[in-house]
């Protein structure tokens, strides 16, 4: 802004105030400041107008439509597809959001001492790095692997039967298997967070309410968990966000119950059963909810991570 | 400050050290369980350990699964060099010049990372379908990944730059370099370990990428990838020694890949990705 006061000075000299100059010099030099900022963004925004933008607003387009009516000439426009979210497939919804908050819980209860662990008293944190590289890879390999571990003759094979022998069964699909495997899934995240925000924390103010005569769970409650409240948050929205969207763990690893999950729920009714407009409001109303948390995590982080 | 400890003290201190070590390493090998009974069942032939089995069930990999991995490779290398070729003038606007909304084209570039798979690949696969765009072809996952993923090839990249002192690129314009000397000879050289990383994040998420494949090519099986493969192969012929040979091939070389750039590159740009 103050370049273009410059030379707007510049222009108007004192036999042209009368003129309307102005407009002549301040349009050469809005162009020749944005226009190379607007070819360098170019292919990124075409690429996120074409690919991301266009299929979003095409699925809001469709979700007020019924079915398959969105190729016809004049589509059927209803509100239907999210009435019917929240009465006949309230379950879905529901089960998916319970999942990911139970998966999220777990992680935040063995992941707080495990970042804490990691921070506070561990030199060799790259090679505990390197194990937390696996689960990144993907849940389709979590939960592939963990139908194999829980098979009677897999690597635990000898404990299955041991614990089988003694009456304790523990069955392959079941709520206990999908969370585990949501649990691993984000557990890099919770960690990562945690851990970035206990980094900040200086040990010496531990080490001051120990002399001060504070006991452990003191510290912990009283000086530990309000300072790394910004990570502890933004790591469980995170992983809760992460979650939500779960998909192979529920096919693979559930039972009945848990094969509601929503995202699956989604694929069976827009690709097999081609109802596009439920499966459409379907991915809007899990897309909203994802934006929410991430929102919000993305807040909380700001003041947890140090960049 | 002579502080005699006590021996139930000393003790209790090493009990702590113990458990928390302990805690750790249990959490670590609950990282690699799945990947090592995968890596267990690939190297079996039906339910027991077999020399025929760790041959047959990887050259299997490579034979029958060559078109799924040929399909992997190129969507990979292809949707990280777009990837690339738009973030670098993206990253270059935001860095080194000013403009209004800044933040907001930042964030609007980064938004495709917090988008559920399930919803970009259903309003990909329909946009594809209604607008006659890529259908039966490859590029249709190419973009669909490009898309996903290109926020974390942007970011690095930005660090990167930041990283980079202006006055470099002046004082090579000062001593008569052109445009295009300025870039290959003094930006790309010193942002090259930025450009790494986003290699390195972009290549691990989709070179193991099955969800928006699914959407986008569940339906034609001569344009699966691996990963893709893989899911349909658990839920049509369940658990087979050759799935999970495939499965721990890709594990595998994602491994060997992230180990090979913390050894050569380090962790510098990952700062901030959680990869870190």
């Amino acid at each position: 802004m103050v370049k273009l006061m410059a030379e707007r000075e510049t222009t108007v000299t004192p036999f042209q105030i009368g003129e309307v100059v102005e407009t002549g010099a301040r349009a050469p030099a809005l162009l020749k400041t944005r226009l190379p900022v607007l070819l360098l963004l170019a292919p990124a925004l075409a690429v996120t107008l074409v690919f991301l933008v266009a299929p979003v607003l095409f699925l809001l387009f469709i979700s007020f439509t019924a079915g398959r009516s969105f190729l016809q000439a004049v589509p059927t426009f209803t509100l239907t597809n999210y009435t019917s979210i929240f009465t006949d497939y309230l379950e879905n919804l529901r089960v998916s959001l319970g999942l990911a908050l139970l998966a999220t819980l777990v992680n935040l209860v063995f992941g707080f001492p495990f970042a804490y662990i990691l921070i506070r008293k561990v030199q060799y944190r790259d090679i505990v790095r390197a194990f937390m590289i696996f689960p990144m890879f993907g849940a389709l390999y979590i939960a592939f692997g963990m139908r194999f571990l829980l098979l009677s003759n897999g690597m635990f094979g000898p404990l299955i039967k041991a614990l089988n022998s003694i009456g304790i069964q523990i069955p392959i699909y079941g709520l206990h298997s999908v969370i585990f495997a949501m649990a691993i899934f984000t557990f890099p995240f919770m960690v990562m967070n945690i851990g970035a925000a206990l980094s900040n924390i200086d040990p010496k103010l531990e080490e001051a309410a120990a002399c001060l005569g504070a006991k452990r769970w003191q510290t912990f409650v009283r000086v530990l968990l309000p300072l790394a409240m910004p990570g502890i948050l933004a790591g469980v929205l995170m992983c809760f966000g992460w979650n939500i969207g779960a998909f192979a763990e529920p096919v693979f690893l559930g039972g009945v119950a848990e094969q509601r999950a929503i995202a699956w729920t989604m694929y069976q009714r827009g690709i097999i059963n081609f109802d596009f407009g439920l499966a459409s409001a379907m991915g809007i109303v899990l897309m909203i909810i994802a934006f929410a948390v991430t929102y919000f995590s993305l807040r909380f982080s700001r003041g947890a991570l140090a960049d | 400050m002579a502080v005699t400890q006590s021996s139930t003290f000393r003790f209790s201190r090493h009990f702590t050290d113990v458990l928390s070590h302990g805690y750790i390493l249990l959490m670590c090998v609950v990282f690699v369980m799945p990947f090592l009974a995968i890596f267990q069942y690939s190297l079996w032939k039906g339910a027991t350990l077999s020399l025929d089995g760790i041959l047959g069930n990887y050259q299997f990999v490579f034979g029958s699964f060559l078109t799924n991995l040929q399909n992997s490779l190129m969507v990979t290398v292809t949707a990280i060099t777009i990837s690339f070729l738009i973030s670098l003038p993206a990253a270059y606007a935001i860095v080194r010049y000013t403009f209004p909304g800044k933040r907001l084209v930042l964030s609007f570039l980064s938004i495709s990372l917090y988008v559920p798979a399930v919803t970009l690949g259903l309003g990909l696969i329909l946009l594809y379908n209604f607008g006659h765009l890529f259908i039966g072809s490859i590029w249709s996952v190419v973009f669909a990944m490009v898309v996903g993923t290109y926020p974390l090839m942007l970011t690095p990249l930005i660090v990167a730059l930041k990283d980079l002192p202006p006055s470099f690129e002046e004082a090579a314009y000062c001593l008569g370099a052109s445009r295009w000397q300025v870039l290959t000879r003094i930006v790309l050289p010193l942002i090259g370990q930025g450009i790494a990383a986003g290699v390195l994040l972009s290549f691990i998420i989709v070179f193991n990428e099955y969800l928006v494949t699914l959407f986008v090519v569940g339906t034609i099986p001569s344009l699966q990838t691996a990963p893709l493969r893989i899911f349909g192969l658990i839920r049509t012929a369940g658990l087979l020694n050759t799935t999970a040979a495939l499965a721990a091939a890709m594990q595998i070389v994602s491994f060997v890949v992230v180990i090979a750039f913390f050894r050569i590159v380090g962790t510098r740009y990952l700062k901030g990705t959680y990869l870190i």
